[in-house]
């Protein structure tokens, strides 16, 4: 059985995901509801293969693949369960990509084994002994909010594209079907107030290890994405909460902010760490 | 035979000015059913509303269906009408056409908004009126009630009923891209113009959390706050409104614009909430529409509204040819089942005395050959028996059943012909 579940590769679920994407696609110039279903078909499949293969292959949270690996893969789940709670939303459309994007650029790494040396594997019993409880409990913490960040990305495009729609006086029911501008702003908004909590936690946590170890492959680049990217969180929460700013620019500040993440997540990479130096 | 009789005029024949004269108030209608029933002996039910006065007559009793002139002239004599002045309006359907009228009207492929969803509870009002006074009887009954099931149908099978056509309640699918809940809403009325009234009751069933109405005369704007359960704001007022409103209603009657660009946006800062949904179906226009931005400030005017609706409209007509089919089907189910239930006892005789026949010429044959058949010979031949009378009233129990598609106007020859299927 577990010889088989082996064989399970990252081609199956990119494979699923891509074709679900295609028939999201498709279901908006064909809106029948056996192409939504069949999307929806693939697109558990393609998490199914995606569980089963973080299931079987334990990875590196700290390394680029490991950790866009497991991103996608909540990101996924996101997927379908915004897919089952919201029929008529093109929401595939939006997260698809996504999941898909995390999976590719991950891809990139693929072979990348990352600081094995301090590496932490995201098994339970690993996480609870002592000398890998920190360093995993930092990982945990960035990866939860990188999720949050996703989800506000998500949010945050949904709510541009919905603007544009409002904007243009696209008749309602007509194209692409979405969430409306309250409702993205909420989700928007819980998901910078969990992840901001987490960030900075993840933040602390990491400081404290680096002044305790002398750690060559944390690359200051991505502690220093990983700076930027609460300043960025820091500014978000302040224009919402203190100045009003709301809609438009805060969900731009969100896809700059995810932006950052990604640089942060794949900044470990030798290849991007000699870019950027 | 089934005697049944649609007669009326819509507003595809005739004028509101002729509809006016013909239509039946709820106060008259009784008077007109048991004036129906006494008259002509036949069930009756009277559908009149603002785009159709219809009369369905049914008889079960009689060799034929209410006359058609006859009606023409109690028309005119009930609403005191030269009947030379009624009968030119008036279109009829017999039968198996009057079962098809009755089911697209009530599936609202006949009415002005195809797909409108009022008609089918105008339809059951008529017929609930009509079983009130012992109007309508058993034919009716049944066929109200089917097309009740077939616009059902139509509405649950096919989009001819999706979308929103009234200016109002497509105001309220703007609003929706922009609220998820309105428990927590307020909107504000600027006006007391008729259609405000109309799309500010579509509002309220939304249940914002409080309704503000600011009006230049402070009488009007306090009338109309009592009426929706509001509260009126000072019109000096207009701009602290503005900035607390989610959604803003406008219908005055003002020549010019009453927020211009400068003006909203010396507003805009003082807003704290979020967007603001603006429904400006004032004409000419109350709000700039520079204005709008799709995201903090949602204008939406009556030149939007009403592309929504003819969209909503074209949408509907692609529905059209497939609520037609299900029509057509539910027609015939009815002609099958009323004929089945019209001709059971005939098709019961028919069957028992063919029955009686066969059993005697059996036993008879039998009788005969007694001793000389197998327990397998005699139930061979009384299957064969059998099959032969199921084959010979085949034919005849068919053309019962198909006998009110026809129109039921058979001579008794071409009847016979059609019962033995002689011409086959």
């Amino acid at each position: 059985m577990l010889t088989l579940l082996g064989k399970i590769t990252a081609d199956c679920f990119t494979a699923s995901y891509a074709l679900a994407l295609v028939l999201e696609l498709l279901y908006l110039f064909r809106p029948r509801p056996v192409v939504r279903a069949c999307a929806l078909v693939l697109g558990g499949a393609g998490l199914l293969a995606h569980t089963l293969f973080v299931a079987v292959n334990p990875m590196p949270l700290e390394t680029a693949y490991g950790s866009l690996i497991f991103l996608a893969w909540v990101l996924a789940m996101f997927y379908l369960y915004g897919s089952l709670h919201h029929r008529r939303v093109a929401w595939g459309l939006f997260v698809l990509p996504l999941v898909l994007g995390l999976v590719l650029l991950a891809r990139l790494f693929h072979g990348d084994p990352g600081p094995r040396a301090e590496t932490v594997s995201w098994e339970l019993f690993t996480l609870l002994q002592g000398r890998h409880f920190w360093p995993a409990l930092h990982g945990l913490l960035l990866l939860l909010a990188a999720i949050g960040i996703s989800v506000g990305f998500v949010a945050s495009v949904m709510y541009l594209a919905q603007v544009r729609r409002l904007r243009q006086k696209t008749l309602p029911g007509h194209g692409v079907k979405l969430l409306s501008l309250e409702r993205l702003e909420t989700m928007n908004r819980r998901a910078i107030i969990l992840a901001f909590p987490m960030l900075t936690a993840g933040l602390l946590v990491g400081l404290v290890l680096l002044l305790k170890t002398d750690e060559q492959a944390t690359g200051w680049v991505r502690i220093l994405s990983v700076v930027g990217l609460w300043v960025v969180f820091a500014i978000l929460l302040y224009l919402r909460y203190r100045a009003h700013a709301r809609g438009r620019r805060v969900a731009l500040l969100t896809i700059v902010a995810f932006a950052l993440l990604l640089f942060s997540l794949i900044s470990v990479h030798p290849f991007a760490q000699g870019v950027v130096r | 035979m089934m005697l049944l009789l649609a007669v009326g005029c819509s507003s595809h024949n005739t004028s509101v000015a002729v509809r006016e004269r013909l239509a039946f108030g709820p106060d008259r209608l009784p008077l007109a059913l048991d004036e129906l029933g006494s008259r002509y002996g036949c069930e009756a039910v009277i559908l009149s509303t603002c785009n159709r006065v219809e009369l369905y007559l049914a008889r079960t009793d009689a060799q034929v269906a209410p006359d058609v002139d006859l009606i023409a002239e109690f028309l005119a004599e009930f609403h005191r009408l030269p009947a030379e002045e009624v009968a030119p309006h008036l279109y009829h359907h017999r039968n198996a056409d009057a079962v098809r009228h009755l089911f697209r009207v009530t599936a609202s492929l006949d009415s002005m908004l195809i797909g409108e969803g009022q008609i089918a509870g105008q339809v059951k009002r008529a017929y609930e009126l009509a079983m009130a006074h012992a109007a309508a009887g058993r034919t009716l009954h049944q066929l109200f009630q089917h097309a009740q099931k077939a616009a059902k149908r139509v509405r649950t099978e096919t989009g001819i009923a999706r979308g929103h056509v009234s200016v109002s309640s497509t105001a309220v699918d703007y609003v929706r891209q922009v609220f998820e809940r309105f428990d927590d809403k307020t909107v504000l009325v600027i006006g007391a113009g008729k259609m405000g009234e109309l799309t500010l009751k579509h509002l309220k069933q939304l249940k914002p959390k409080r309704i503000l109405v600011a009006n230049r005369s402070p009488e009007k704007a306090e009338a109309v706050a009592q009426g929706c359960g509001g509260r009126a704001v000072p019109w000096e007022r207009l701009d602290e409104a503005l900035a607390g409103a989610d959604i803003v209603l406008s219908t005055t009657g003002a020549p010019e614009p009453i927020v211009t660009r400068a003006r909203w946006e010396q507003i805009l800062p003082r807003r704290t909430g979020g967007p603001v949904v603006i429904l400006d179906i004032a004409v000419p226009r109350d709000f700039d529409a520079a204005i709008h931005d799709g995201d903090r400030t949602c204008l939406f005017n009556i030149d939007d509204l009403k592309r929504l609706r003819e969209q909503t409209l074209r949408d509907r007509a692609k529905h059209v040819a497939p609520a037609e089919a299900i029509i057509e089907q539910e027609q015939r189910r009815f002609l099958g089942e009323w004929a089945r239930q019209r001709n059971g006892p005939v098709i019961a005789r028919l069957t028992q005395d063919f029955e009686a026949k066969r059993q005697a010429v059996v036993a008879q044959l039998l009788g005969r050959l007694n001793g000389k058949l197998t327990d397998a010979d005699r139930k061979y031949l009384e299957g064969a028996f059998r099959l032969l009378q199921n084959q010979f009233l085949h034919g005849p129990i068919s053309a019962l059943a198909e006998e009110p598609h026809e129109g039921g106007r058979h001579t008794l020859p071409e009847a016979l012909r059609k019962l033995f299927r002689l011409e086959e």
